[in-house]
Formats: C-alpha cells, sequence, structure tokens
C-alpha cells in the first residue's frame, strides 16, 4: 500500500510530533506567548494534525 | 429552592425535553431500514453530520470531569488525551474508509460483525459481542455518574445524585431506541454548538475573571506550579513520558477499533465522507485544552480538592464566577457531552446483541432490530442499576476497559489485511492478551515497568496470535481473499488514472 501510496507516510508524522519530539520538548523555558514550551509545543502538533492528513489526501486525490 | 437553583434547574429542565424531541425528530417521515437504518443510520450520513456525530462521541463527561481533574492534580499526564485522539483520528484516515467498504460490501453493521465475516463463523460474534459488552458497560456509568455530579452540581444541589442519574439514563433511552445513529446525530448538532460556545467562552472568561487576562494566570502558573507543567506531572503520579508514549500509541490504535467509533463510520454515505473527517475532526482537540487548563486554573481559586472532588475543579469555577442561567447552559453542555457517548454506547451494545449474540435464536433471526432496542433499554438500566446498587464493581471495570478492546487489535486490523492469521491464532492471542491486561490491573500493576500495561499484553497477545499462526497450517476456508480481506477503497481520481 505505502508503494503506490508513499503519501500516507503523513499520517505518521503526528506521532514524530506527539511522542518522538517529546523528550526534547519536555521543558517548561522557553515561554512561548506565555504558554510552558510542552503546552506550546503540544498545541502547535494539534493544530498541525489537520494539515498532515490533508496531505495525506491530497496525495491521494492526485 | 433558592432562586439561583431555581432558574439553572429550569433551564437545564427545558434543555433536556428539547434533547429528547430534537432526537425524535430525527426520524420524522419513515423509519423503516430494518437494523442498519437504525444502528448505523442506513449509511447515509454526509461530511457536517459524520464530523458532528463524531466530535461528539469522542469529547464525553470525561472532557469536563477528568481532564480538568487531572490537569488539577497531575498537570501535563492529562496531555496524553489531546494526543491520542490526534494521532488516532490520523490513522482513521486509512482504518475508516476500510472499514465502512468491508461493512458496506457484505452487509454488515459492527465490528462483532465483522469478525464473524472474518473468520466464517457466527458464535465468534458472539463471544467477542459479550466480551465488547464487559468492557463497555463501565463506560455507560461512567458517563451516568459523570452527569450525575455534574447536574448535581450545576443545580446547587437541588437534584440529588440520585435522580441525576435517573435523568441520565432516562433522556438518552428517551430518544436513543426510537431512532438509532440518525437520533444521536442530531443531538450531537446540539452538544457541538454549546459545547464549542461554552468552552470557548469559558476559555477567555476564567483567565479575565480571576487572574486579569491570559499574561497574568500563565505567568502565575510558569512561576508557581512549575512542577504541573512537564512530564512526570505533579507529586508522584507514576505516569511518566515512557507511559504517555506507549498510552499514546495504544490508544490511538484502539479508539479507530472502538465499536463506537466503527459506528460513526458505518454510518457514513462513502469512504470519502470519512477521509474529509478526517482531516477536520482532528481541529476539535483543540477544545480540551481548555478542561486542561482551567483543571490548572483551578489551582489557584480552589485549591486543596482531593480524590473525586478534584473532577469538579472546572464546575466549582463556574458555580462560584457566574450567574445561575450561565451556569445552566454549561451544565447542559457538560450533561450532553455524557448523553451523546452514552447514547452510542448503548446502541452499539443493543446492536451487537441483536446481530450477533440473539441471532444464534432462530426465532430471533428475523427481528434482529426489535431485539436489539430491547438489549438497549436492558443494557442503559443495568448500568443504572449497578450505578445505584454496587458503584464500586462497573468502576474497577472501567480500568481494563479500554486496554481490554485494545486486545481486539490484531483478531480484527490484523486479520482483516493478512489471510494467513487463523482463528486459532487470533483467538488465543485475545485470550492471552485480556488475561494479561486483567492481571497487571488487578494487581495495580498499571503502569507497569514505567509503561502502559495495555501494550505490554498486546505485545504478548501478537506474539501468541504470530506464533501460532506459523505452528499451525493454514485455515481451510475456501472463500477467496476478496471475500474475506478488507481493502482501502481508493478515492475514484487514483483509480480512473489507471495508476493502480
Amino acid at each position: 500500500m505505502l508503494r503506490r501510496r508513499p503519501h500516507l507516510l503523513w499520517l505518521l508524522v503526528p506521532y514524530v510530533l506527539f511522542v518522538g519530539a517529546l523528550p526534547f520538548v519536555n521543558r517548561v523555558r522557553p515561554v512561548v506567548f506565555g504558554l510552558p514550551f510542552l503546552f506550546a509545543w503540544l498545541m502547535g502538533a494539534t493544530l498541525l494534525t489537520p494539515l498532515l492528513v490533508w496531505l495525506a489526501r491530497r496525495g491521494d486525490k492526485r | 429552592m433558592s432562586g439561583d437553583a431555581a432558574i439553572a434547574t429550569s433551564v437545564f429542565g427545558v434543555f433536556m425535553v428539547g434533547t429528547v424531541a430534537l432526537g425524535l425528530f430525527a426520524v420524522r417521515g419513515g423509519r423503516g431500514g430494518g437494523l442498519a437504518g437504525w444502528s448505523v443510520g442506513g449509511r447515509s450520513l454526509g461530511s457536517v453530520f459524520i464530523w458532528v456525530l463524531m466530535a461528539g462521541e469522542g469529547y464525553t463527561s470525561f472532557s469536563y470531569l477528568g481532564a480538568a481533574g487531572w490537569g488539577y492534580n497531575y498537570g501535563a499526564p492529562v496531555l496524553y488525551v489531546v494526543a491520542y485522539m490526534s494521532c488516532g483520528y490520523a490513522v482513521g484516515y486509512v482504518v475508516g474508509p476500510m472499514l465502512w467498504s468491508y461493512a458496506r460490501q457484505h452487509g454488515l453493521v459492527g465490528i462483532t460483525d465483522m469478525i464473524s465475516h472474518r473468520y466464517g463463523k457466527p458464535w465468534l460474534g458472539a463471544v467477542v459481542a459479550v466480551l465488547a459488552t464487559v468492557f463497555l458497560l463501565p463506560y455507560i456509568q461512567l458517563q451516568i455518574t459523570g452527569m450525575g455530579v455534574v447536574v448535581s452540581t450545576i443545580s446547587y444541589g437541588t437534584i440529588s445524585l440520585n435522580w441525576a442519574y435517573f435523568v441520565a439514563f432516562a433522556v438518552t433511552t428517551g430518544f436513543v431506541v426510537v431512532s438509532g445513529l440518525k437520533g444521536s446525530a442530531w443531538v450531537s448538532v446540539l452538544k457541538d454548538v454549546l459545547v464549542i460556545g461554552t468552552l470557548g467562552f469559558l476559555a477567555f472568561y476564567v483567565p479575565f475573571h480571576y487572574f486579569g487576562g491570559y499574561g497574568p494566570f500563565l505567568d502565575r502558573l510558569v512561576a508557581e506550579k512549575s512542577d504541573w507543567l512537564t512530564f512526570p506531572g505533579h507529586g508522584d503520579s507514576g505516569f511518566g513520558q515512557a507511559w504517555y508514549a506507549t498510552t499514546t500509541v495504544l490508544n490511538s490504535l484502539t479508539v479507530v477499533i472502538f465499536p463506537t467509533t466503527v459506528a460513526g463510520y458505518l454510518g457514513a454515505r462513502d469512504a470519502d465522507v470519512l477521509r474529509k473527517n478526517a482531516v477536520w475532526l482532528p481541529a476539535y482537540n483543540i477544545l480540551l485544552f481548555v478542561p486542561m487548563l482551567l483543571g490548572m486554573a483551578a489551582l489557584f481559586v480552589v485549591p486543596g480538592l482531593v480524590g473525586a472532588e478534584s473532577n469538579l475543579a472546572l464546575f466549582k469555577l463556574v458555580v462560584d464566577s457566574l450567574p445561575a442561567w450561565a451556569v445552566g447552559v454549561i451544565g447542559v453542555a457538560a450533561a450532553l457531552s455524557s448523553i451523546v457517548p452514552m447514547a452510542v454506547f448503548m446502541l452499539v451494545i443493543g446492536t451487537m446483541w441483536g446481530r450477533s449474540v440473539l441471532s444464534l435464536v432462530p426465532r430471533l433471526r428475523e427481528r434482529q432490530k426489535g431485539a436489539s432496542q430491547v438489549v438497549v433499554v436492558v443494557a442503559g438500566a443495568l448500568a443504572l442499576l449497578m450505578t445505584y446498587t454496587v458503584p464500586n464493581t462497573l468502576v474497577r471495570l472501567s480500568l481494563i476497559s479500554y486496554e481490554g478492546m485494545a486486545q481486539l487489535l490484531p483478531m480484527l486490523l490484523l486479520g482483516l489485511v493478512w489471510r494467513r492469521l487463523t482463528l486459532l491464532a487470533a483467538g488465543s492471542g485475545l485470550v492471552v492478551g485480556v488475561a494479561v491486561v486483567c492481571a497487571f490491573v488487578f494487581s495495580e500493576n498499571d503502569p507497569v515497568w514505567g509503561v502502559n500495561a495495555g501494550i505490554v499484553a498486546l505485545a504478548a497477545n501478537l506474539a501468541v496470535a504470530l506464533c501460532v499462526t506459523y505452528a499451525g497450517k493454514g485455515d481451510r476456508d475456501p472463500r477467496p481473499d476478496s471475500e474475506v480481506l478488507a481493502s482501502d477503497p481508493l478515492p475514484l481520481p487514483l483509480m480512473e488514472s489507471g495508476r493502480v
């Protein structure tokens, strides 16, 4: 399936952002717009997830 | 009854009557379609309804109570909820259309039905249905008790816990028995509007009311509560990074085969509705940050909540700072967050029994829908009764619910894409997996070695399934692969361009 639809790999990026990156982002500072870094990072990951799934879908539609 | 209590209770009462009416309105003009018409909405729901329904299912009473309570008690570990829901919804991009087309092709209405079909054994569906019911019943109770404490709090104690439990059961049963998945989708519309509106409002109101703005609130959080803000969180939580990582992976895979999620998938009009939904559904998760952050805000306003009281962290702020009518409206939003998931839980149990268990009785085979509707009432009544009489039994069971359901992953998902997996192998794996979950959880060793015990059980489950498969001879099922396995129906442009 991945050979024909390599764009599905976009769906694994949320795992990288939410899980893989954790050891590097598990910190309070720097503070981003007042938010502790970990919360800011995960909020960013939450906002990016729809975009990543959209990229997978775009690959399917081509 | 004080004036405030009368206002909040009236607002709540009006909305509850409205909820039942809205749920019943969904089936106006004809309620044909048999079991599939009721349990998966006749596979007719478009993008908007599917989004609303699945967002409605995912955002349960836990989101208002547990998420705030975890935020209050531990801080960062609560973020696992956002993590697994986001990752799971992304995985749903592939799994949703796959399950949808399998069910559509073979006329199936749920996961037990799919398992029966995959392995060609009706009794297997019945066994899995009973097991899944054991895992789902505690969730109904969690919704009942969750709604109970909310209603009793927002009515300023006027409505007692026991009455509130009963209202939860009565309102939910009142529409779901008649209108099934469609009714749940319609009620979800009201729910999502209220949830988005009230949480959006609280996200701004609470920090401004108590701290004079977001800046001062967050500054204070960073300065005074920094051990809440990274893993492993405040206190001796036991929920460190390894636990977060394993729980996110396990739950994100489990949520896509969770029977209620699958009910949502199967309700879709076509597979592309589900792909669109997988893009837009994760956006809803941003709302989960609100109760988490406000749970931590409660640390400054109502310090010293312990045990179950911490679950009310958010509502203490609401009752303390807002006028009665607003308290009522927010209470309705939280109550609907119990009602919608509870409706789908009951619906799914009813469907599983009607289709996979009771249909083994020849007399009931022709009356699957009626049998399912009876089971809905029985399952709800049973959960209500157990809430009154033996509440701790279901609380203990709820600890194994998610991790137990995860053990169906090899049998269902792997089975649907890998023909060699035999019934004996998948069954042995399931037995071992569930046994390991029970052993760890009931001996209070979850998390175990710092990781989620469910993932240890899943590894054992998978290992057994693979060993038994490779050790034994293949199955002798004569059906072709196209009949037994699932495939992801590709979007049309790709198929037309001949690139497949």
